[in-house]
């Protein structure tokens, strides 16, 4: 007897549990939502040894995406309402299982487009499938340049790129060459000689110290390279080797997640920098200010290459956005959080124009002639089927790129400081605190 | 200097290798005609010939022949000393540095090595004689002094000793050095007299790291030696305790923070013991109702079953700290408030200045916590009746049970214990590192190289395993040929000598041989 009123309960708490969703649904009853929801794919490494904070911080605004669309009666096509998912597919960072969620995103859960992808190597091994199943997609953190200019080069300057006549990728974050000009036209502004990159070995990392090393060397700079692994914790031995050598310029950091922190920290703890000898240019992650000061306690007057637009240009839309991820996380918005919230609402706006979610053609369409104020700024793409043709000197991952990402160079000044009062040095019409650097032991 | 390529041809006619083979016949032999012959093994003998002709050439053979009473072992050392000096002139002297190379790779190196390792062993099975080490001996005498092995092992087979594989090792290790130095005279590793400094710098930070990273193996090494499995839930263990003794520190520093009215903030040192002591009572619980069962013999696949249900405990652990403390790095206050120690620069001579050199202050300190850790640890098994307990029970459960010890509260102990030792580990590096909920499985790795270098089960071979792999990483890094891939591979060099200890030891330095 016992046991059957136990099942009754377990019975009447699922269907109690099944109820749930729909009373959701009839919360945002001011809409009459079709039947059919669309779903879009959502790539974010969410477990190790993928950046998880980064992941995590996708994730979230995916969700938080859905839920402000929807709030807003979905994505409504011929005046049909459609509530939206974003199924987040966990890439752990790594190509081969970036590429098997892709595939299940795609073949099981029947997307109807992709966001996402903060890895460049897992955004370079998935652009085919979704090319092959014709999924429009829009990255929102991958930078490796050929993530956008494979679409050209593949074949031999002649997009698109596949047989149907459609190029599927775009991207709204910046390529590597557009952050290292940054860091690199800045490096020069203050003067460096001597330069010692220090590079993850990944196809974010690689590429990347190729085109600042070019860059650098292309201005008389002297460029030495130092591969690590992501993960390594321990680098107080090449660090010593560095100590060893005559001290550089400056040192920066092509190393992502809590590796960077870790490298920071000791390259602080010793002595090599900052200080002012040296210079230290961390990686982006510092703009995590909560993050940055807990575990790079010793990290004061470090630089940092900022992906996004700075804090003082919040838009309405970024300051409600950053004051939803402040509830949840404690910390300021970073900008690949920013960027997959609009990509979900680019998506979306695409989906609205081209009048159907399921159209990839159309909706690639309406994706390269979009033109929307979204979180992060205006949208829009120079060179797609729209403009194939790239003028002499453009490079070729111009191509489905948006081209107005805003990186800047800012500095910590001040121990524990906020990134939001940290001071923009680079490019000097975002500066703050009139000044180009902050020498160690100085205020601006 | 200036390249003079004659100095190789004078040191090959007036020593070298040549008067060292003459030396390895002509001593013995001279020995047999004494009226009175010396009572000293054969191979004594062949030891003495052989570093006398190689270091003075004729002048020690006569030395030695001459004047018995100065074979020694101190005479012995003298002339291996003067071998790597006057050795080391040559080549300096010699302008390609190929042709040393090329040489040490025809006379000695890797392919004698692997030839008398192949051929002395059999030969000993074959006389029937003690063929303990002979391996090694025969590997390491291969690459030191080449086909000479064969001069001194082949005929007499004499027992192997320690001091045979010691000199043979540290023949070997400074011929690597010498070829090495030859190849990449810029490396800072080299370059005289600045290297001195560095090597000292980089060793200091491999016995630093070394001795954190023997902290965590310990604990692996005594649930094996005591259960006999191995634990894979070792490096989630290590990275709980970081985490225990985190928010211990936060929420105990929050409520003495209110009580008191004034900001406190508790050092990190007591997040060790309480971590400890939680993750003890974890562990030991788990033990108590997952392993249990696979020593009752409740198990069929009792060995694979252990290695299941230990990663299963390790995910479990891992996902629910991910899910409770997020993925977002955090890491605790310092130990000390002194950055870094520093041995301040000393002119010894006009030319040659020693140091600075430099020790990152917390990791000092969380060096000295797994020291005395490791030596609690063994006061425990060596002075307490529960530790030769322990001991006991992982020499031989049943005899053990014999003499009243209930081999079960052992298993128990043991797993509790190691499973403290890791979380410990864990709450001692927080300061240090990053902390995230995945921070485990790059320890937890080079553990089980420690563990098997060191001999499964033997905890000061932990210890030193520890102290050999940080060297050797920091050595790999500091020292590799191109600058930009040295870290890159720091965790290759520590399986490079893991691999070769495993072929050439393979209970591992300190390992118990299984009969």
């Amino acid at each position: 007897m016992k046991k059957r009123y136990s099942l009754l309960g377990m019975m009447a708490l699922l269907v109690l549990l099944s109820l749930i969703p729909l009373g959701m649904v009839q919360a945002d009853g001011h809409c009459e939502f079709d039947d059919y929801i669309i779903r879009i794919g959502g790539l974010a490494p969410m477990s190790a040894p993928g950046a998880v904070a980064g992941g995590v911080a996708m994730d979230w605004a995916f969700n938080q995406a859905a839920a402000d669309i929807n709030a807003d009666c979905g994505i409504t096509i011929d005046g049909v309402h459609h509530q939206v998912e974003v199924i987040t597919g966990d890439s752990e960072g790594s190509a081969e299982r970036g590429q098997a969620v892709a595939e299940r995103l795609i073949l099981e859960d029947e997307v109807d487009a992709m966001v996402g992808v903060y890895h460049s190597a897992v955004g370079l091994s998935t652009m085919g499938i979704m090319e092959e199943n014709g999924i429009p997609t829009v990255f929102s953190e991958p930078w490796n340049d050929n993530v956008s200019a494979n679409g050209i080069r593949e074949f031999d300057g002649a997009p698109p790129r596949f047989d149907d006549g459609i190029d599927h990728i775009f991207r709204i974050s910046p390529a590597s060459s557009m952050v290292g000009s940054a860091v690199v036209n800045w490096l020069l502004t203050v003067g460096v000689d001597d330069v010692i990159l220090i590079v993850e070995n990944t196809d974010y990392g690689q590429p990347a110290a190729a085109d600042e090393t070019a860059r650098l060397e292309a201005a008389g700079v002297n460029v030495s390279k130092i591969d690590v692994e992501l993960g390594t914790e321990d680098f107080v031995p090449i660090l010593s080797r560095i100590q060893a050598q005559e001290a550089p310029d400056a040192i920066r950091i092509l190393v992502t997640g809590e590796t960077s922190f870790n490298l920071t920290q000791q390259m602080a703890e010793l002595g090599i920098a900052p200080t002012e000898d040296t210079i230290c240019v961390t990686n982006q992650i510092a703009f995590q200010s909560e993050q940055y000061w807990a575990t790079v306690p010793d990290g004061n007057y470090c630089a940092f290459n900022r992906v996004g637009i700075i804090p003082s240009l919040f838009s309405d839309k970024a300051i409600e956005l950053n004051n939803n991820y402040e509830a949840a996380f404690e910390d300021i918005v970073p900008s690949y959080a920013m960027a997959s919230y609009d990509a979900v609402f680019i998506v979306k706006d695409a989906m609205e124009r081209a009048g159907s979610y399921s159209d990839a053609a159309a909706i690639v369409e309406a994706i390269e002639t979009v033109d929307i104020d979204l979180s992060q700024g205006r949208y829009y793409f120079d060179y797609g089927s729209h403009n194939p043709e790239l003028p002499e000197g453009t490079p070729d991952f111009m191509w489905h790129q948006w081209p107005d990402p805003i990186v800047t160079v800012m500095q910590y000044f001040e121990q524990g400081q906020s990134s939001l009062e940290a001071a923009v040095v680079y490019p000097e019409v975002y500066q703050t605190h009139g000044t180009a650097y902050v020498v160690p032991g100085t205020s601006p | 200097m200036e390249a003079d390529s004659s100095a190789l041809l004078n040191w090959l006619m007036l020593a070298g290798p040549l008067w060292a083979a003459l030396g390895m016949l002509l001593l013995p032999a001279r020995n047999r005609r004494r009226p009175k012959p010396l009572k000293v093994p054969l191979a004594t003998l062949q030891i003495a010939g052989l570093i006398a002709g190689f270091a003075l050439g004729p002048l020690g053979i006569a030395l030695f022949a001459l004047v018995p009473r100065a074979i020694r072992r101190s005479t012995f050392i003298a002339g291996l000393l003067l071998t790597v000096f006057t050795v080391s002139q040559v080549l300096v002297r010699v302008g390609d540095p190929n042709l040393p190379t090329t040489l040490w790779l025809l006379l000695a190196g890797p392919l004698w090595a692997g030839i008398a390792a192949y051929l002395l062993p059999r030969r000993y099975r074959h006389q029937e004689a003690d063929d303990q080490n002979v391996l090694t001996a025969a590997a390491l005498g291969g690459f030191a002094i080449g086909p000479l092995i064969f001069g001194l092992l082949w005929q007499g087979t004499p027992k192997i000793t320690r001091d045979w594989i010691l000199t043979f090792g540290s023949l070997g290790a400074w011929q690597i050095y010498a070829v090495f130095a030859l190849q990449n005279p810029d490396n800072p590793c080299v370059q005289a007299p600045f290297a001195v400094s560095y090597l000292t710098q980089q060793t200091a930070n491999g016995i630093v790291i070394g001795c954190i990273y023997s902290l965590m193996a310990v604990g692996l090494t005594l649930i094996y030696s005591v259960q006999g499995i191995v634990s894979f839930a070792h490096g989630q263990l290590y990275m709980v305790g970081g985490y225990f003794s985190f928010y211990f520190l936060l929420y105990s520093g929050d409520v003495l923070s209110d009580i008191t009215g004034m900001e406190v903030s508790i050092n990190p040192v007591w997040g060790i013991p309480v971590s400890g002591f939680i993750v003890f009572i974890m562990g030991a619980l788990f033990e108590r109702s997952f392993l249990k069962p696979m020593h009752e013999g409740v198990i069929e696949r009792a060995s694979e079953y252990a290695i299941l249900i230990t990663f299963g405990f390790g995910f479990v652990i891992e996902y629910t700290t991910l899910a409770l403390a997020g993925p977002f790095p955090q890491r605790a206050e310092r130990f000390i408030e002194l950055r870094r120690f520093t041995l301040p620069r000393v002119q010894v001579t006009e030319d040659f200045v020693f140091g600075p050199i430099n020790i990152i202050g917390d990791r000092a300190f969380a060096m000295v916590v797994g020291v005395v850790l490791i030596f609690a640890l063994l006061y425990f098994l060596q002075r307490t009746w529960t530790g030769r307990a322990l001991r006991a029970t992982s020499q031989d459960r049943q005899a053990a049970a014999v003499t009243g010890i209930n081999p079960t509260n052992m298993n128990t102990l043991s797993f509790g214990l190691g499973s403290m030792l890791a979380a410990m580990s864990g709450a001692a590096l927080i300061p240090i590192f990053a902390w995230v909920p995945w921070v485990g499985a790059e320890m937890v790795g080079r553990s089980y190289v420690i563990v098997v270098l060191g001999g499964l089960g033997s905890v000061p071979g932990a210890l030193v395993g520890g102290i050999i792999v940080g060297i050797v990483e920091a050595l790999g890094a500091g020292c590799h040929p191109d600058p930009s891939r040295g870290a890159a591979y720091k965790e290759a060099f520590a399986l490079v000598i893991f691999a070769l200890v495993l072929l050439l030891k393979p209970t591992g330095l300190f390992g118990r041989e299984q009969h």
